[in-house]
C-alpha cells in the first residue's frame, strides 16, 4: 500500500503522544497499532521513539516471544544511528530534536576538534527518534549521536 | 602534578603505561582506533576513547584527534608511548599549547635533538666519540683521499643527500677510491640531485649498544646501564640484553658515565637512549639518540629494579631525580625476546588473524609483557609485536637457560610467530658465546637457526 512521507509523518504526530501515554499508564513493554496499512509500534525501552513500519510479515509478529525478539523486525531495518565523525565536543543542528525531520545528506551536527568544526551529515533521511547526546557533550569517534527512523523514501 | 593521562598508543605499551599510571595513583584513559576496540588495554582500562578509524594517519598519528581526545576526557597529560607521535616536536608543542603535559622531552628539546648530523656534532662537542669521518662534504677526489688516509681504510662514501641505507659505497683502499669517487658523485647526482659526498670510517662486525639515560628538569643526568641489541634482522631488533658482551668492565663504566654527563650537558631532558656502534676494538661510537621510552626498556628494569615508565611520568610532571647514580645498582643479566606475528620460514612475512590459543610463560624472574588473549584478532594495520619475553638470571648463562625453559612454555596459536626462531637462536654458538654482531643473521641465515631449534613434542 502506497504511503507518502507526509501522511506517515502526520500519523506519527497524532498517534505517538497518545501511545506513549498509554504505555506509561499500562506499564506494558510495547504497544502496536495499525492505521491505513502502516503499523506504529512504541516500545518501553525506546520511550519517546516512534516506530513506524510497513505491514510486517506474519513471521516476525507471531511465534514465541523469544523467537520474535531474536528475529530482527522490519522496524529495526529502518533505524539508523547517526555517528560522530571525530573525537571532540558535539554541537547538534537546531532541527535535531525528537520528532525533527532530517533530509538525507543534510548537516545534522558538528564536532569541534581543537576549534575546527568537523561536519556530521545524515546518511539517511528520517525522523529523529532518540537523542543520545546533547550539544556541548564530549563525543568519541563513531559514537552514536542520535537515532533516525527512516520513513518512506517511496518504500512504504 | 599529573592527575589524568591519555595513553595515545596501543598493544603491549598501552598496557605497560596503564600499569605505571595505576601504580602511581594516576587516572588513565586509553585512546584507541576502531581496529583496537577489543584490545586488551581497552578492555582492562577504566576509561577508553575511540579517536579514529583503523588507519593510523587518522587515529594514532593524528595530533588533533589525540589532543582533542585528551581534552574531551579531561586529561592533563598525554603519554605517546613509542613510535607514532612519540618524538614529534610539533605534536609536543601543540599539546603544551592546550595545557597538556607531554610525557617526554619538551618540544624545544625534541627539536634540538631532531637532526642526526646536528646531534652527532652536539654530543661530540660534549665529549662523546662519534664515527671518525671527513669534516663535512669532501670537495673533490684529492680531499677525499686525504680524509680517508687520516681516518684509515675501509671507509664508507655517503651521499650527503642520501639516507635510509641508500647512496653509500664501501671503499677498501686508495685504489678503490681513485676508481670510484667520480662514479659515486655521478650516482648521487642522478639519484638525489646532489652529487656531494662525505666519508666515514666503515665499521665491520659491530655490536649495537645503547645507553638508557634520564635527565630531570635541573639537568641531573643518570644512566641505567647499557643494552646490547646486536641480534637484528634488517635493522629490526629481535633480542636485547644487558649488560653487553662487547664491553670490558673498565670500558663500560667510563663509557656510561661519559654518556650521562654529555647528554645532561647538551640540554636533553626526560627519558632517552643513546645508541652506539662498538667495533672489534671495543670502542663505542655514538650514532643517534631516541627521545622516547623504548620497546626494550624492560631489560634495564630487570637489572636495575627501576620502573622506567613511572620515572618518565614523574620527570615529565616536574619532579627532581628521585635517586642518585650510586643508588642505581645493576645486578645480573637480563634478555628480552620480541615475539612477533611474523613467519620466520617465509622471510618473516607479517601475519594477522585470530589468536586461537594463548599460553603465557611464567616462573622465577620471567616477565611477559603482552596484550594478547585467546580470541583476540591481530589487526593487519600496525606493527607485528605480540609479546615481549624478558628473563633475568644471576649470570648470562643462567638467563639463557631460563629463557629456553620460558620460551618452551609460550604457546601462541592462530598466527606464525618468531618463537621457534628464538629457540634456535639459543642453540646458536655465536649467540651463546656473545660474539653475535649486527651482521650475524645475514651471515648464518634464518633456516640454519630454525633448524637448530629443539623439536617440539609430537
Amino acid at each position: 500500500m502506497p504511503h507518502n512521507t507526509e501522511r506517515l509523518g502526520d500519523l506519527i504526530d497524532s498517534l505517538v503522544p497518545v501511545l506513549v501515554e498509554r504505555l506509561h499508564e499500562t506499564g506494558l513493554g510495547e504497544i502496536e497499532i495499525e492505521r491505513d496499512g502502516a503499523i506504529v509500534r512504541v516500545r518501553a525501552e525506546d520511550l519517546g521513539a516512534a516506530v513506524a513500519s510497513a505491514p510486517a510479515p506474519a513471521a516476525s509478529r507471531g511465534g514465541t516471544p523469544a523467537a520474535a525478539a531474536a528475529a530482527p523486525s522490519a522496524a529495526d531495518d529502518r533505524r539508523h544511528p547517526v555517528r560522530s565523525a571525530a573525537v571532540g565536543f558535539v554541537k547538534l543542528a537546531p532541527d535535531i530534536h525528537v520528532g525533527g525531520k532530517v533530509a538525507k545528506g543534510s548537516l545534522v551536527a558538528t564536532v569541534d576538534v581543537l576549534g575546527v568544526a568537523v561536519e556530521v551529515r545524515a546518511d539517511h533521511g528520517g525522523i529523529v527518534a532518540k537523542l543520545r547526546c546533547a550539544s556541548g557533550d564530549p563525543v568519541e569517534y563513531g559514537q552514536e549521536l542520535f537515532l533516525l527512523e527512516s520513513v518512506g523514501e517511496g518504500k512504504l | 602534578m599529573i592527575k589524568r593521562v591519555l595513553i595515545a598508543n596501543r598493544g603491549e605499551i598501552a598496557l605497560r603505561i596503564l600499569r605505571a599510571c595505576r601504580q602511581l595513583g594516576i587516572e588513565a584513559v586509553v585512546a584507541y582506533s576502531e581496529a583496537d576496540r577489543e584490545s586488551r588495554a581497552v578492555l582492562v582500562a577504566d576509561e577508553a576513547i575511540c579517536i579514529g578509524p583503523a588507519d593510523a594517519k587518522r587515529s594514532y598519528l593524528s595530533a588533533p584527534a589525540v589532543i582533542s581526545a585528551a581534552l574531551a576526557t579531561g586529561c592533563d597529560a598525554i603519554h605517546p608511548g613509542y613510535g607514532f607521535l612519540s618524538e614529534n616536536a610539533s605534536f609536543a608543542e601543540a599539546a603544551a599549547a592546550h595545557g597538556l603535559t607531554f610525557i617526554g622531552p619538551s618540544a624545544e628539546v625534541l627539536e634540538r635533538f631532531e637532526s642526526k648530523a646536528g646531534v652527532r656534532a652536539l654530543l661530540a662537542k660534549h665529549g662523546l666519540p662519534t664515527i671518525p669521518g671527513s669534516d663535512g662534504v669532501v670537495a673533490d677526489e684529492a680531499a677525499a683521499a686525504k680524509a680517508a688516509a687520516k681516518i684509515g681504510y675501509p671507509v664508507i662514501l655517503k651521499a650527503s643527500a642520501g639516507g635510509g641505507g641508500r647512496g653509500m659505497r664501501v671503499i677498501q683502499n686508495a685504489d678503490d677510491l681513485a676508481q670510484l669517487f667520480s662514479l659515486c658523485t655521478q650516482e648521487a647526482q642522478a639519484a638525489f640531485g646532489d652529487g656531494s659526498l662525505y666519508l666515514e670510517k666503515y665499521l665491520v662486525d659491530t655490536h649495537h649498544v645503547e645507553v638508557q639515560i634520564a635527565v630531570d628538569k635541573a639537568g641531573t643526568a643518570l644512566h641505567f646501564g647499557e643494552r646490547d641489541c646486536s641480534v637484528q634482522r634488517r635493522h629490526q631488533k629481535l633480542v636485547e640484553e644487558s649488560p653487553s658482551t662487547a664491553l670490558t668492565p673498565k670500558v663500560r663504566e667510563e663509557f656510561l658515565a661519559r654518556a650521562a654527563k654529555a647528554i645532561g650537558a647538551a640540554g636533553y631532558r626526560n627519558l632517552g637512549t643513546l645508541e652506539f656502534l662498538v667495533g672489534p676494538g671495543g670502542k663505542p661510537y655514538f650514532i643517534e639518540i631516541n627521545c622516547r621510552i623504548q620497546v626494550e626498556h624492560p631489560v634495564t628494569e630487570m637489572v636495575t629494579g627501576v620502573d622506567l615508565v613511572a620515572l618518565q611520568i614523574r620527570l615529565a610532571a616536574g619532579e627532581l631525580m628521585p635517586m642518585t647514580q650510586a643508588e642505581v645498582e645493576r645486578r645480573g643479566h637480563a634478555i628480552e625476546f620480541r615475539l612477533t606475528a611474523e613467519d620466520p620460514v617465509h622471510e618473516f612475512r607479517p601475519q594477522a588473524g585470530e589468536i586461537t590459543t594463548f599460553r603465557s610463560p611464567s616462573g622465577p624472574w620471567v616477565r611477559f609483557d603482552s596484550h594478547l588473549y585467546a580470541g583476540y584478532e591481530v589487526p593487519p594495520y600496525y606493527d607485528s609485536l605480540l609479546a615481549k619475553l624478558i628473563v633475568w638470571g644471576n649470570t648470562r648463562e643462567e638467563a639463557i637457560a631460563r629463557s629456553r625453559a620460558a620460551l618452551r612454555e609460550v604457546e601462541i596459536g592462530g598466527v606464525e610467530t618468531t618463537r621457534d626462531f628464538f629457540l634456535g637462536l639459543l642453540e646458536t654458538p655465536s649467540f651463546l658465546n656473545g660474539t653475535a654482531t649486527t651482521g650475524m643473521l645475514d651471515a648464518i641465515g634464518t633456516a640454519d637457526i630454525l633448524a637448530a631449534a629443539p623439536k617440539a613434542r609430537a
